[in-house]
């Protein structure tokens, strides 16, 4: 891995104002039978971005970025991906997912497999990598997660905490460029959360495009450099951190705030 | 994990310290006396007390009615032991059966290699063991008293039950850390049985001398026969054991392992076709046709191959691959080699799979060595299966009896579980159309009784091929267990498949793994484990339905004990004999069968969530 140097790398460093566009969300509309879970959401997340997404569970945080990789197709609208326009074409869908890591909540490793070959299943058969090289780099991942004594053993033998750690070495195992997590925290025991976020914390400082559904404000309050306040499907208010814990404009935004502060 | 952890902690703890670190153990399960045994479990109250009376006449009449008809001496238990032969291999020719005892010798080989290799057995306290000969012997003295025996017999088996219950008695008091292998053991039993068959005449009885049976021949006995090459067997699969456990630690053990198991997959093919069957191969024909075929399509094979796994060939390599499978079922329509027809089948779904098994330099190589090993194996085959067999017997094919039942059992397995899986994925794959053949061909397969399939192959099927196309009864019959049996482990492994949770396909989805890649790699290897237990009843199930064949008249296991023993002149009415004698068999294979797959599915479990 060449980003190892999170000491140097602060915040601050990067151009956000020039950096190109590479999630573009145009009129983005889904419905579940008669259920609309999004409803014309359009959003531009620039590289190096790191976004939170909150709202209220039901207003449609997870479908959205959920819509980003393909795991759900958009009805409206359009989603463009580092330029690639999401559509029913195969051949794009597979180029999109190898280039966006994505973090589930239940941690979804597979169980029949060491956290070794969980990391590099991927890298061999997707990217073509051969196995010593991608198993090097399945090592040196773990060592960035924090546990590199557990490559051997099998998911069903790690703590939740750190599942989801291998979990997230897995994704960044096909060097993406987009990282989506999808409540990443919340099957976890409170002593773990944080192991995780450290993880992320790092992740954020060395550059990675993050794209966040959590309910851990404190994350989103150091972390975050936009946030987008979701609800029935649409998103209802963006700003930064200050200006969103601060003073936020919107009616509903402030409701949300004021149940969970 | 634990087990390990608590073991440890146990053994840092003599004795003497268990009184000072209580707290740590769990209270001891204080063991009860047997008679304070047997009123907890069999005589706790009224009630339980008469079921215990009841069931143990009940019981003692079942075991004394079955005695009385196994040594009754109207039974003539020669008709099985002096027709093993028959039952066993029908009616191989005698001057080959040196084969037969090539293939059993190589097969023990590969055991015993495996059984070092995996590990088997376990350390058992040599207390356990003498109280197990204990029961042992307690059991064949009260046989012996229960038994009709004559005075002289039931002394000899009273003494040897005696004897057995002596040996445990000396064995039970041993101490506790004292173990021995549950191998040596198994080793021990097996070696006893051997010597026996140098002692006592197995077999033998008073009117070989008088009347020679038509199907045995001289010299006669089964143990005379048989006792020199069963102590070579034993040698072969003992020797391989510890050739197994020596050169075990010197290898890479994944890999050893992996072609051991591939060896278990294609020895019985080769034994079967080349060993056994002993074809008589026509150089002429070899040299100027098979040879060129097999070099043929390996070379631009695997040139064709080594080009379509380059991960950089995208769409182009789709195209070429159906158009290969399209010459493939184009071949049909013109007059042409078998051969060439099935490889070049073979060749296009290799192709198809490429990118999903394409790479870097040795992914690629490794992918063609094994469309070459396959050219090698198939090629192989088709050549030794065209070519007649010196092994000539009455009858359409050269073995019978149970080697036959073992043969067709071991087709349909192999056969079945590739197509079961294949009918599995494809009902529950997003085409309508590949949904809807697979579920048509499942339901009806499943709604038809086995038996009228068979007869539908053995009767009609023969009738419906064209010209020139030949099916001998044998593999038509072969073809009708294996569709059958699909069917029914298509819908075990659709079960497994069901219980892959969503979130496994999207994970893998998620990292950009293909379909192919998913199924291959994550859906399958979960479905296949949970799908184990009701697998492996069916392959029980399937094993006893092969005697279904003496039904449509092929020698088979059955049909030689149900038909043809009771059938000779002077073994009238021997049928009752030959069929607990068969049943024995059956009982004792199916048993071991389901023994394994519990320890199989005890070892897949460790990685379980």
């Amino acid at each position: 891995m060449t980003q190892n140097e999170t000491e140097s790398s602060v915040r601050g460093d990067r151009d956000l104002a020039n950096a190109k566009d590479i999630i573009v969300c145009e009129g983005v509309s889904k419905w579940f039978g008669d259920f609309q879970a999004l409803n014309n959401v359009s959003a531009t997340i620039k590289e190096q971005e790191v976004v939170v997404v909150l709202g209220p569970s039901g207003s449609g945080k997870s479908t959205w970025i959920r819509c980003i990789n393909r795991l759900e197709q958009h009805q409206e609208g359009r989603i463009m991906v580092d330029g690639v326009e999401l559509s029913n074409d195969l051949r794009n869908i597979e180029k999109v997912r190898s280039e966006v890591g994505m973090v589930f909540q239940m941690f979804n490793l597979f169980p029949h497999l060491t956290v070794r070959d969980n990391i590099s299943l991927a890298p061999i058969w997707v990217r073509k990598k051969p196995r010593s090289e991608a198993e090097e780099q399945a090592t040196s991942l773990l060592e960035r997660v924090g546990i590199p004594e557990q490559a051997d053993k099998f998911p069903g033998q790690l703590s939740g905490g750190q599942q989801q750690r291998v979990a997230i070495a897995r994704a960044l195992a096909m060097e993406p460029k987009i990282m989506l997590f999808d409540e990443p925290t919340s099957a976890l025991d409170p002593e773990m959360i944080k192991e995780v976020l450290d993880v992320m914390k790092e992740l954020a400082l060395s550059g990675m495009t993050m794209m966040v559904v959590t309910h851990e404000m404190g994350f989103a309050k150091e972390v975050a450099d936009k946030i987008m306040f979701m609800e029935g499907g649409q998103i209802v208010e963006t700003g930064t951190p200050e200006h969103f814990f601060t003073n936020p404009t919107e009616e509903r935004t402030k409701l949300f705030l004021s149940q969970i502060l | 994990m634990n087990s390990k952890n608590s073991t440890s902690k146990n053994q840092f703890k003599p004795d003497s310290l268990t009184e000072s670190s209580n707290s740590e153990l769990p209270p001891k399960v204080p063991v009860l006396s047997p008679a304070e045994w047997l009123k907890v479990n069999l005589f706790s109250n009224a009630f339980n007390s008469i079921l215990t009376i009841i069931s143990t006449g009940a019981i003692l009449l079942i075991i004394r009615g079955l005695l009385s008809f196994i040594f009754n001496p109207l039974r003539q238990w020669s008709a099985t032991a002096t027709n093993m032969r028959l039952l066993m291999t029908q009616a191989y020719p005698e001057h080959q059966y040196v084969r037969i005892w090539v293939t059993l010798g190589f097969l023990l080989f590969l055991t015993g290699i495996s059984l070092a290799f995996w590990r088997a057995g376990r350390s058992v306290q040599i207390s356990q063991v003498g109280k197990r000969l204990l029961v042992v012997g307690a059991f064949i003295s009260l046989v012996t008293l229960l038994a009709p025996f004559s005075s002289r017999a039931t002394i000899i088996w009273l003494a040897v039950g005696l004897v057995i219950v002596g040996i445990g008695l000396l064995m039970k008091p041993a101490n506790e850390d004292k173990t021995t292998s549950s191998m040596t053991l198994l080793s021990g039993a097996f070696l006893l049985a051997i010597l026996s068959l140098w002692v006592i005449p197995y077999g033998h009885h008073s009117y070989i001398s008088t009347r020679t049976p038509r199907i045995l021949a001289e010299p006669g006995t089964v143990a005379m026969t048989t006792k020199l090459p069963w102590t070579i067997m034993f040698v072969v699969a003992v020797c391989s054991y510890f050739l197994g456990s020596f050169i075990r630690d010197k290898i890479d053990e994944t890999r050893s392992k992996a072609i051991l198991s591939t060896t278990w997959l294609i020895s019985p093919l080769f034994l079967l076709f080349l060993v056994l069957r002993d074809p008589d191969f026509d150089t002429g024909h070899l040299f100027s046709t098979d040879i060129p075929i097999f070099l043929f399509f390996s070379l631009v094979g695997s040139i064709l191959l080594l080009w379509l796994t380059r991960p950089e060939i995208g769409e182009k390599g789709r195209v070429i691959s159906a158009v290969i499978l399209f010459v493939g079922f184009a071949t049909f329509l013109f007059q042409m080699l078998m051969i060439v027809r099935i490889l070049t089948l073979v060749l296009a779904f290799f192709a198809l799979a490429a990118p999903t098994f394409s790479g870097q330099k040795p992914a690629r190589i490794r992918y063609t060595k094994m469309w070459i090993a396959t050219m090698m194996i198939l090629c192989w085959l088709i050549t030794a299966i065209n070519t007649p067999s010196t092994a000539k017997v009455p009858g359409d094919f050269f073995i019978g009896g149970f080697a036959i039942t073992l043969m067709i059992f071991f087709f349909t397995m192999v056969l079945a579980f590739p197509l079961g899986v294949l009918l599995a994925l494809a009902r529950t794959s997003k085409f309508p159309i590949f949904r809807m053949i697979s579920t048509t061909f499942i339901e009806f397969i499943r709604g038809v009784p086995l038996i009228t399939i068979l007869i539908f192959f053995s009767v009609m099927v023969p009738l419906f091929l064209p010209n020139g196309m030949d099916l001998t009864e044998i593999a038509a019959v072969t073809i009708a267990f294996v569709i059958f049996e699909a069917a029914y482990l298509a819908e075990n492994v659709r079960g497994g498949l069901q219980s892959v949770t969503r979130g496994q396909h999207e994970a893998a989805e998620a990292v950009g793994m293909t379909n192919a890649q998913k199924t291959f790699f994550i859906v399958l290897p979960q479905a296949l484990r949970v799908a184990i237990p009701p697998m492996v009843g069916q392959i029980i199930a399937t094993f006893k339905e092969t005697g279904l064949l003496a039904i449509i008249g092929i020698f088979d296991f059955l049909y030689i004990a149900r038909s043809v023993i009771p059938g000779q002149t002077q073994y009238m009415g021997s049928t009752r004999e030959n069929l607990l004698f068969v049943s024995l068999i059956y009982l004792v294979i199916c048993f071991s069968m389901s023994k394994a797959s519990q320890r199989v599915e005890k070892r897949v479990g460790l990685g379980e969530r």
